[in-house]
This record gives structure tokens, sequence and C-alpha cells, in this order.
């Protein structure tokens, strides 16, 4: 890697080698059965040079021919894409716990035994058709670049996924435990997905109408897609971002504050730099419903006139391949701060509504203007705090910028959410539902 | 490569194993307004191996050739590991051994075409919204991915096969006041660069579209008898349907399995579904699948009625039925799994005026925008519609996504069109992506479409 810097040095103004190592192993159990077992090898290294503020990149997996992979960063520097920015000087980052020593060891055995395990505990309590997933992830990486940085990390993620299936629906209900340590599924996780799928086992046909609705962890993609496109520096570069002239103001509920916090190591996948070698620092982007900061890469930041505040990543709300994909600016450790209710207590203070457990179509709509209308997949019918059933074809729709100021209460528990953000369950009101009715 | 290949399974032991390695060349040109984002022609590789012992299965996907030892055994290890937890072993349908080298005809080979000539027809066609002022933003790309595939299996089947694909798409958005709006673009196929030459009309057609959504009405919420147009259509043939034709979904949802028997009816007797990615010429094509199996046509519905499935070599011994070349993967990264090749409801008698008269008032839905399924359940987002009333298209509407169930929806078709086009770009995403799926389909007249407006 130092060769390659070395090389690319002198045939540019500034040059970065990015390089990753990914080891994971999976299984799967589907029907309460053993039905896959997967293992990763990938590694990878991604070049990105400057030259009169534009900017090559190239990447290979297997680091044979180092002028190859130059001449290719060269030929792509031919394009003029811009890089009006300095990559950072980055030393003495600070240590974090990213990594559990025995992800090394953890066997094939051993993930198959936990989850058949929790098929076995769910099977205990109720008949559905139950999906277990236990996983081990491991990494790598290190970022060198032209102006000295060294920069490397080891991290380590493991967890299990479970899940119960409505039969003949296809959909259900699920909780994922990870942590950095592999370790048992939680009962406390169990039994509240063994116990919103009895609830919802007879399917109920409400009318629909305005309502409180209750977005779950699996169905907060659709909410935290908008807020973190609303939010990225890049929609405010391309003035496709609603809130760009709000800085300051109050654009949600007070109850709601947002921040992106990577040195925090109590939960996995924590950094210290982010995938420019940029230091990485908490950022308050929602502090009670008011608009604090937006989030920036290099390019984004430079483009803007204000700083990089750490969230570059080759990666988006996808995952995406770290090697292959350029960095753009994504709040990779979000975290929406936790109200005080139990899920119970949430419940119970829904005279009419829906709890969204999953939704279907979160990716479609006018995302950048904060527009959503998601199916519900499974959704579950509350009538005077009490779960009655499950609701079929029922689609719940708004716009994030109205929905967001209707926040009645959030849950007193952080679950794992989409694009590695960490949520309670939030409930707002007001919501427009439509059903068959 | 087949002699590294070799060497490399030939200390698999086990009663089954495979190999794919594949060389991918991608190039990828951006624009996001008038600024050029990326720019860039690279070329990775990688190795997936599985292995059969006993009843149990595994996969290895690997980069570097140093860790073929250790993935061989990782995969076969992990096999046993299975076969000792399963009560029923998984055995592969009977294939015939396969030698071949497959390169498809293309018009125009994308490769032979320089860098400077594909980022100047990017910028031409990106430049056709972004001279209207109230467009707002283009991110407009082009992708070209050649993936060179061998395959080798310890039953003697030796594939090479090519695959090309090439596409322009993304998204135009404008804005007029506090209103924005956006809508897909989308041009490419896998038959070469000829396909996305002079599409000129297409971004013409699109910047007009988006323009006058501006100007449109929201949907309002309801319950609709709907017109959908063919793009619509195979988005709706691919999620509402398509997905529980792949067996390895059903396979373990023993209640659904029971409703997806073959011989049960699933919709109206109007409706068939065809999956018959050997047509060639469209995005969808292949010969040989990553079992190494030879694609063929599947008639999934015929007059309403389930008569066939899409299978791995794994899934058709489980269902007792023919395999069918449909175990597919993303690339080198991935094992294979069951995936939809060209997916599309075949055309029936209507004209598009006799389903604008047997529609009397609802709804006319254009272009697809995004779909999803889990389960029974699917939702798709719709680009742009008109009101129907008294068998005329009327009004515009915007911000549409309908959602329905499988089994009702199936049955609510109405009328099937004469007409048939087939899509120009994929990406269906089922864990990995597939930028081959194909779907498409005739206009067709669906009742009681839940359609969600905002």
């Amino acid at each position: 890697m130092e060769k390659l810097l070395d090389m690319a040095k002198k045939a540019a103004d500034q040059a970065e080698v990015y390089s990753a190592d990914n080891i994971s192993n999976s299984v799967s159990f589907q029907d309460a059965k053993l039905y896959n077992i997967e293992t990763n090898f990938l590694s990878g290294v991604s070049l990105r040079i400057i030259k009169d503020g534009r900017l090559g990149f190239a990447y290979t997996r297997n680091l044979i021919d180092r002028q190859e992979l130059l001449n290719n960063a060269l030929r792509s520097l031919e394009g003029g894409v811009e890089a009006p920015y300095e990559l950072p000087a980055t030393t003495g980052i600070k240590k974090i716990d990213t990594y559990d020593p025995t992800s090394k060891t953890i066997t094939s055995s051993e993930l198959v035994e936990e989850a058949k395990r929790i098929c076995g505990v769910v099977e205990s309590k109720t008949t559905g058709e139950i999906m277990a997933v236990a996983f081990a992830d491991r990494d790598s990486l290190r970022i060198l670049n032209s102006k000295g940085t060294d920069v490397n990390r080891q991290s380590s993620i493991a967890g299990t996924y479970g899940s119960i299936i409505f039969p003949g629906s296809g959909s259900g209900i699920g909780r994922i435990h990870q942590s950095k340590r592999f370790d048992r599924m939680p009962d406390v996780l169990i039994n509240e997905m063994s116990s919103l799928f009895g609830k919802g086992r007879k399917t109920v046909e409400p009318k629909g109408g305005r309502m409180k609705v209750l977005f779950m962890p699996d169905s907060m993609i659709t909410l935290l897609w908008r807020i973190t496109s609303g939010l990225s520096g890049r929609s405010i570069y391309e003035n496709i971002s609603p809130i760009a002239d709000k800085m300051g103001q109050r654009i949600f509920s007070p109850k709601l504050t947002i921040t992106d916090d990577p040195l925090n190591d109590n939960y996995p996948l924590a950094r210290a730099f982010d995938d420019e070698g940029v230091f990485c620092k908490q950022l308050t982007l929602i502090d009670q419903g008011v608009l604090k900061s937006f989030y920036y890469d290099l390019k984004y930041a430079k483009k803007l006139g204000v700083a990089s505040t750490g969230h570059g990543y080759r990666s988006g709300p996808w995952g995406g391949d770290p090697i292959t994909t350029k960095p753009g600016p994504f709040p990779a450790h979000l975290f929406i701060k936790s109200g005080s209710a139990t899920l119970a207590k949430l419940i119970s203070m829904m005279d009419r509504g829906i709890i969204v457990e999953g939704a279907l179509g979160a990716h479609s709509g006018n995302i950048p203007n904060g527009d959503f209308s998601v199916g519900v997949s499974p959704g579950l019918y509350v009538e005077n705090g009490e779960i009655v059933g499950q609701v079929k074809d029922a689609m719940v729709a708004g716009n994030i910028y109205e929905t967001l100021t209707n926040v009645v209460e959030l849950g007193d528990t952080l679950y794992p959410s989409f694009g590695g953000a960490w949520v309670p369950p939030l409930l707002c009101d007001g919501v427009s539902v439509t059903t068959k009715n | 490569m087949f002699e590294v290949l070799e060497k490399i399974l030939s200390g698999s032991g086990g009663d089954f194993a495979d190999i794919r390695y594949e060389v991918m060349q991608e190039t990828a040109i951006s624009f996001s307004g008038k600024e050029l984002t990326a720019l860039s022609a690279n070329a990775t590789d990688g190795y997936v191996v599985r292995a059969l012992n006993k009843g149990g299965m595994a996969s290895v996907a690997f980069t570097k050739q140093a860790e073929a030892g250790t993935a061989i055994k990782s995969a076969l290890e992990n096999a046993t590991l299975f076969a000792k937890n399963t009560a029923k072993p998984i055995r592969l349908a009977k294939t015939e051994a396969v030698q071949d080298t497959f390169s498809p005809k293309l018009g125009e080979d994308p490769r032979q075409v320089s860098m400077a000539e594909k980022m100047e027809l990017v910028k031409k066609y990106n430049d056709i919204p972004l001279a209207q002022a109230k467009v707002v933003n283009t991110a407009i790309g082009y992708s070209e991915v050649h993936r060179r595939k061998y395959y080798l299996n310890s039953e003697g089947s030796r594939i090479q096969e090519d695959l090309i694909t090439t596409s322009i798409r993304g998204l135009i958005t404008a804005k007029e006041g506090h209103l924005t709006q956006n809508i897909r673009v989308g041009i490419g196929g896998s038959d070469g660069f000829g396909s996305i030459r002079g599409q000129e009309q297409h971004f013409e057609k699109q910047t007009k579209l988006v323009l006058d959504l501006l100007q449109a009405q929201p949907v309002k919420s309801g319950v609709y008898r709907c017109i959908i147009n063919p793009s619509l259509a195979g988005v709706f043939a691919h999620e509402a349907f398509g997905h529980f034709s792949e067996a390895d979904i059903i396979e373990t949802l023993p209640a659904m399995r029971q409703r997806m028997k073959l011989g049960n009816r699933l919709g109206s007797g109007i409706l068939n579904i065809i999956d018959d990615a050997t047509r060639p010429g469209q995005l969808g094509f292949y010969k040989y699948d990553d079992e190494g199996v030879p694609v063929r046509p599947i008639q999934l519905i015929k007059e309403g009625v389930l008569v066939g499935r899409l299978h791995s070599r794994r899934t058709a011994v489980e269902f007792d039925e023919p395999f069918s070349g449909h175990c597919v993967a993303e690339d080198y990264r991935y094992a294979p799994i069951v995936r939809m090749g060209t997916t599309y409801i075949e055309p029936g008698e209507n004209s598009f005026n006799d389903l604008l008269q047997i529609t009397g008032d609802g709804l006319y839905l254009l272009d697809a925008k995004g779909g999803q399924t889990a389960g029974e359940n699917f939702t798709f987002g719709a680009n742009y519609g008109y009101e129907v009333k008294n068998g005329r298209a009327d009004r515009m509407v915007r911000d549409i996504n309908i959602s329905g169930n499988l089994y009702q929806t199936l049955m609510d078709i109405k009328a099937v069109g004469n007409d048939l086009e087939l899509s120009k770009t994929g990406g269906c995403g089922k864990g990995q992506t597939n930028i081959r799926s194909c779907n498409g389909g005739p206009h067709i007249i669906i009742d009681n479409l839940v359609v969600g407006g905002i």
C-alpha cells in the first residue's frame, strides 16, 4: 500500500489509498429449519487521486498490478470530476473499542446452535412460521494519504435476527439483536416479538382516516430516509432540501432530538474517523425539534464553504461496497433520543391507530420533499389502547415535516434500524391511513 | 482459467462441488445537474464455491486466490455441519453436464466505444431537462457492466458466458414554489450500446412530464378501478406475483406454499404470465444460470391457474418439479439464489380505447417508481397518472402509491390490452441486486386498487 501511495503521489497532487477486508459468516433457519450457511472473504483496495482540482478514482480486489490501478485512476482524471478539497492530515485519533477478539473464534456451529435456540424458544410460545439468522462479521480498514494520514481500525459485529411470519401472508414480526460480541438474543426481544405476533393473528378491517401511528424500528426507515435526505450536505448543495434555510428553527416536535454519535463504542461499528480519514465527532442534528446542523463529507463541505463533519462514508442507506463506492455524506451513527414510555405504555396511549411493524415501499415517492406513502407489512390495529388484530392492505402516508411535528411520545428502548441508526418506537398523531374500508 | 478452477476444486472432497470465477468490468459516468460527479472504469474479480456433502450444503465467496484452500475447506466443513443439523438432506436435480462458451450478439459492443463518446452522450441527454428553468436537478448516470463468468462443477460442466448490461438512468427533479416533483428516466438493455443511442425523445418526454406534474393535483386516496400501463403491469407481475413463483421464497412458508400449489386458481381467467429469459434482444436474456443450467421459458400462470414455478436445482427436487435454470447471483460476491428472468403478462385482446371504455370512471396510472413485496402484500409507486371520467383520460394526478394483496389483486384483473412492452432497466433487490431483472406486460385493468395519496 505504501508503494502504491508513493507511485500515486508522484503522478498527482494528492492521493489516498483505502484498503478493506471483510470476513462474514451467517447461518439462516427458515420455518425453524436450517436453510443456509454462507461465508464471505472480501478484500479490496481503492485509490483516490486529485490533480489540478480533479478526481481520479480506481479500485481492485487484488492489488497485483499497481501501475494498472494507477493508470485507471489517471484515466478517470480525464473526465474532470471536480475535487476542490484537501485530503485531511489526521494524527492521534481517539482510541475507541470497536473489536471483540472472540469474534475471531466464533464457529459456524455456535451460530447454528443460537439460531436453533431462538426457533425453539419461539416455538414454545406461539405457532407461526419462524425465521432466524445468526451472523458474525469482522472488518479491517486502513486509510493512507499523501498528507501523512495513516489510520486503521478493526471492528466486529455479530448478532441475531428472529422473525415470526403470519402463515399465508409472508410478512411477520421481527427483531434484531446486535453487538460487538456474539451473544444470545435477549429474552425480552423474543417475548416482545411473540406477544405482538399472538395479538396480530386475527385479521381486522378498520376504517381509514387520520389516526395515531406507532412506527416500530423496522418501519422507521420510512422516516429516517427522508430525515437523512433533508439533513445531507449534498441535498443542501443540490438545492433539494426543504429545510436548507431553517437552521435554528423548530422543524419537528420538541420531543425529537437526533444526534449522530460515531464515538459511542457501547454500540457496534463505532468510528474514530470516517472513510475519508476525517476525525469523527458527536454532532447534534436536531435538538428538541430545532434544526442544529447538517452533515458533510469533504466534497460538499468545501462546496458550501464549511468544514467536513466527518460524514464521508463509502456506503449509503443500503450498505454498499466500500471498495467500489466513492465517499459521500451519510450519517452512519444516528441516534434518536429515547422517551420514557414502555412499548405497552405507548400502545395504551393509542385511542385508535396502527402499529407499523414493517413498511413496504419506503424507497418510493418524493423522498427529498419528505413525502412518504407506505404499505403496512404487517400493521397491527389498536383500539382503546388494545391491539385488536392485524390490518392488511393499509397505506400510511404523510410528509415528515408535518408528521414529525405531531410526536406524541417515544419509547424508552433503542433498537437497531436503517443505515446503522438506533431508534426508539415513535408514536405520532393525525397520520393519514387508507384502508379498503 | 478452467485449469486453475479445476485445481482449486480438486481438493474439495464431498459429494458435489462447484466454483464460479468472474471478472467484472464496470464503467460509470454520473452527472448531478451540470456537474460530472463520477467517471471511472475498473475491473474486479472473485470466486464462489459451493459444496454438498451428505445432504448438507454451504457456500463461500472469496476474492483472493490464495484463500482458495481455506474457502474450500470451510465450505466442506459447513456442509458437513449442515448435514448434522438437518432432518431433510439436500439433493440437487440431475442435469446434463454442459461444456460451452457463449457471448451474446451485440448491436455495437460498448467496450469499443470511447469513454469520451460515452460521456458526450450522457451529457447530451442530461442537458435536455437542464435546459428548463424549473428543472432544479438531475441525477443521470451511465452504467456498463461486463461480467465474464467461468463456471465449473464436479459433474463435468465447464461454461464460459459473457453478460453485458448498459444503461443510462436517473431522476429529473423540478420545483415550483414549495412543490418538488421528480420523474425517472431509463434506457438500456443487454444487447449493446446501440440501444442507448438516439434516445433524445425519451428525455424530452420525461422532461415535459415532470413539468406537467408541477401543475398536477395530488391523487385523492381511495379505492379505484385502474388502467395501468405496461411499465406498471410489469412491476405488478414482478412484485405482486413473480416473487412467489420463486421457489426458494415459498419453500419455507408452508401456508403460502399450500396456496401456491400448481393447479390452483390464482387469477381471473384472462390472466397469462410467463417467464422467458430466452427471448433475444431483451434486458433479461441469458443462456445459463449460475448452476450451469440452461434457462428455459416457464409458463407461470395459464388462464388464471398456476402452472409453473422458477427453480434452482435444490428447489426443483424439494418441489418435485422440473428444473428451470433460474438460480442466479448478482456477481462474484454472492452464491446464487432463485431469480426471475423476464417475467411478463402476455397480451390479450383489448385495444387501449376498449380499456378506457371498460374503466368508465377511475384512474390511468403510468410508469413504475419502485416496488416492494412482503408476503402477500405489495406496494409500488407510479410516476404519474390521469383521472378517467366517462371513459376519457382527464386531469393529471401526482404522488401515487398503490398497495394490494397478491391473492385478491390477481383475481381483480378485469381486462388485458393487446400491446406488450418489456422493461429496459432492472434492479430487483432480493438480498442481492439483479440489474438484468426484466418485466413487462400490456395495458391492463385492475379493480379495487388501494391508492394512497398524501
